[in-house]
């Protein structure tokens, strides 16, 4: 039964067709499904097969991303108000975009695929300070750090990934979190993300999804 | 002896000439030339001009530009602050569109070029064009209406509004960025900028899909370019790869120049376009911060191979970070010339 439903909504999804996509999940609670069913059993195998999707498929494009992002964000956020009792945290992730850096879209795709895989996430917003990424991070006892940067100078510069890198060394703190970045910058260049001492990297924000639950998962005993 | 202008126009003909045309895209270094911050650099359009010719001077590529940063055209709009860093490109600090209210109430300037800051852009035009004498291409950057209110209100803010709603809002934004466009290429072209670069990643099916390619940008796209035409407009996706479009931005808007993204198959490229327009292959300009000169070297003679066989073809940069190495710069430019030979 699930299965249909999840092909209706990825189909949706896929055609960017936010109104369709919705009108499934309300196909499925008028079924009887619970808002838990929902979520567990049609969004989040639907996200999941989406991030395979869209991670291969070289004919994928940005608006998919983003209405993957957009619409299960949307539903989560429904569903998760009218659940008996709040769900199992998967993990924690601090994420913002580097300092000097204003781009906030491919945060926002990263942050609504986490959070609809019931990772919690902490947003510190644009133009992050390095020291904030390890403070928050700490403070918010998260498992990975996620930078985004758009831009060579952010990605690539002292401010960035490579300062939060020093800080976590300097700090002792290497084995606690793990590195993520994202971005334009690391696209055109799939070494750089090694030189600006990340653990790991996406080339787009639904593949950040996943890549960020492989590290989150590698740090879980 | 032919100079750039001619080698130029001889490659969009399919005319002879002794080589490729070759162009370089540093914009942000004008700043280092001079000795100046981002900020005081790009204040003043003679600033902009003569780090332009100082940098084309050093290296002896073929094009010269008037564009200060993508963020003024936001400017000449209402936006009231810019982020400068001198390792960098500047970047949009204050998008100033931010409810539906601000939308609704949002208007163009009836003449733009009376704004202060096209003044010093005109400035930097006049100096250009001066010291070019028709030898030099000119070139000009212009944001397309679907693309502009990402540098009014955010990217994110404005896919969600493109992409869900509300759609009168949208297109009412929309005819507001075209009416720009149309004020901005004229007095772009009033001004003397000889290539007028249309930048739009809504103009790619990589960022857009194509069924939203064919609905939604392209009907815009006929609406920018229609006044004034597209001769001059070269087509660009400011890095999004964007061959799977061409064939319809040839047939439904004329265009035929077309600025790759160095993510775009060339060869593939070659093969739609062919004799029909300009074919710009571009370099992996990222790539180039950490590649040897060596390895520049060999990427200009790959890119060369494939893009000049059957001529119409131009070789160039993204916009060169800052991080470029001189030495790759200048490898670059030595290889582009050697092997974008045509003896």
């Amino acid at each position: 039964m699930f299965h249909s439903f999840i092909k209706a909504y990825n189909d949706a999804v896929f055609d960017t067709d936010r109104e369709s996509a919705l009108q499934v999940i309300d196909k499925a609670r008028a079924h009887g499904h619970s808002p838990e069913e929902i979520i567990f059993q049609l969004v989040i195998p639907a996200v999941e097969e989406m991030m395979d999707t869209l991670s291969e498929d070289p004919d994928a494009n940005l608006a998919q991303h983003f209405m993957t992002a957009q619409i299960a964000a949307e539903v989560s956020e429904k569903m998760l108000a009218q659940f008996s009792r709040p769900p199992a945290t998967v993990g924690r992730v601090v994420i913002g975009t580097a300092r000097g850096d204003l781009h906030s879209l491919g945060k926002r795709i990263v942050t609504g695929c986490l959070k609809t895989m019931m990772v919690e996430v902490l947003d510190l917003g644009v133009n992050v300070p390095a020291e904030q990424f390890v403070t928050q991070a700490i403070a918010f006892d998260a498992q990975v750090i996620a930078i985004s940067a758009m831009m060579v100078h952010t990605a690539n510069g002292p401010e960035g990934c490579r300062k939060v890198r020093q800080l976590l060394r300097d700090q002792q703190l290497e084995h606690r979190f793990r590195l993520v970045v994202g971005g334009a910058p690391y696209r055109f260049d799939e070494q750089l993300f090694q030189q600006v001492g990340a653990d790991a990297w996406a080339a787009d924000g639904v593949s950040a999804g996943k890549v960020i639950l492989n590290c989150i998962r590698e740090l879980q005993p | 002896m032919m100079h750039p202008m001619q080698i130029l126009q001889a490659a969009l003909n399919g005319q002879p000439a002794p080589r490729i045309p070759i162009f370089c895209n540093l914009l942000d270094q004008g700043a280092r030339e001079l000795g100046m911050s981002q900020a005081e650099y790009y204040s003043r359009g003679e600033h902009v001009a003569c780090g332009q010719l100082a940098m084309r001077d050093r290296y002896g590529y073929d094009n010269l530009w008037s564009l200060f940063y993508v963020g003024r055209e936001a400017e000449l709009l209402g936006c009231q602050e810019i982020l400068f860093a001198d390792d960098g490109t500047p970047n949009v600090a204050d998008y100033f569109l931010r409810t539906a209210a601000d939308i609704e109430q949002f208007t163009i300037p009836d003449d733009i070029t009376r704004h202060p800051l096209w003044q010093e852009i005109a400035h930097c035009l006049a100096i250009l064009r001066r010291e070019a004498r028709g030898r030099f291409p000119i070139c000009a950057y212009l944001t397309a209406s679907t693309t502009l209110p990402a540098l009014l209100m955010g990217m994110d803010k404005w896919l969600e509004l493109a992409l869900t709603g509300p759609f009168t809002l949208r297109d009412q934004l929309l005819a507001k960025c075209s009416d720009f466009f149309r004020k901005q290429i004229a007095a772009y072209r009033a001004a003397g900028a000889d290539v007028l670069l249309y930048s739009t990643p809504f103009g790619a099916a990589s960022f857009v899909g194509m069924r939203r390619f064919r609905q939604f940008s392209l009907p815009w796209m006929q609406r920018d370019l229609a006044p004034g035409g597209i001769d001059g407009v070269v087509y660009y996706c400011g890095t999004a790869p964007f061959n799977a479009v061409i064939p319809e931005v040839m047939q439904q808007l004329g265009i035929t120049a077309h600025y790759l993204s160095p993510q775009d198959d060339l060869a593939v490229a070659k093969s739609i376009i062919g004799a029909r327009g300009l074919t710009c292959g571009v370099i992996d300009d990222i790539q180039m911060i950490a590649w040897s000169p060596q390895q520049t070297r060999q990427e200009v003679a790959r890119l060369c191979r494939i893009g000049m066989v059957g001529g119409h073809f131009l070789l160039g940069t993204g916009v060169m970070p800052l991080a470029v190495p001189e030495a790759n710069i200048r490898a670059y430019l030595e290889a582009a010339f050697t092997y974008g030979a045509w003896s």
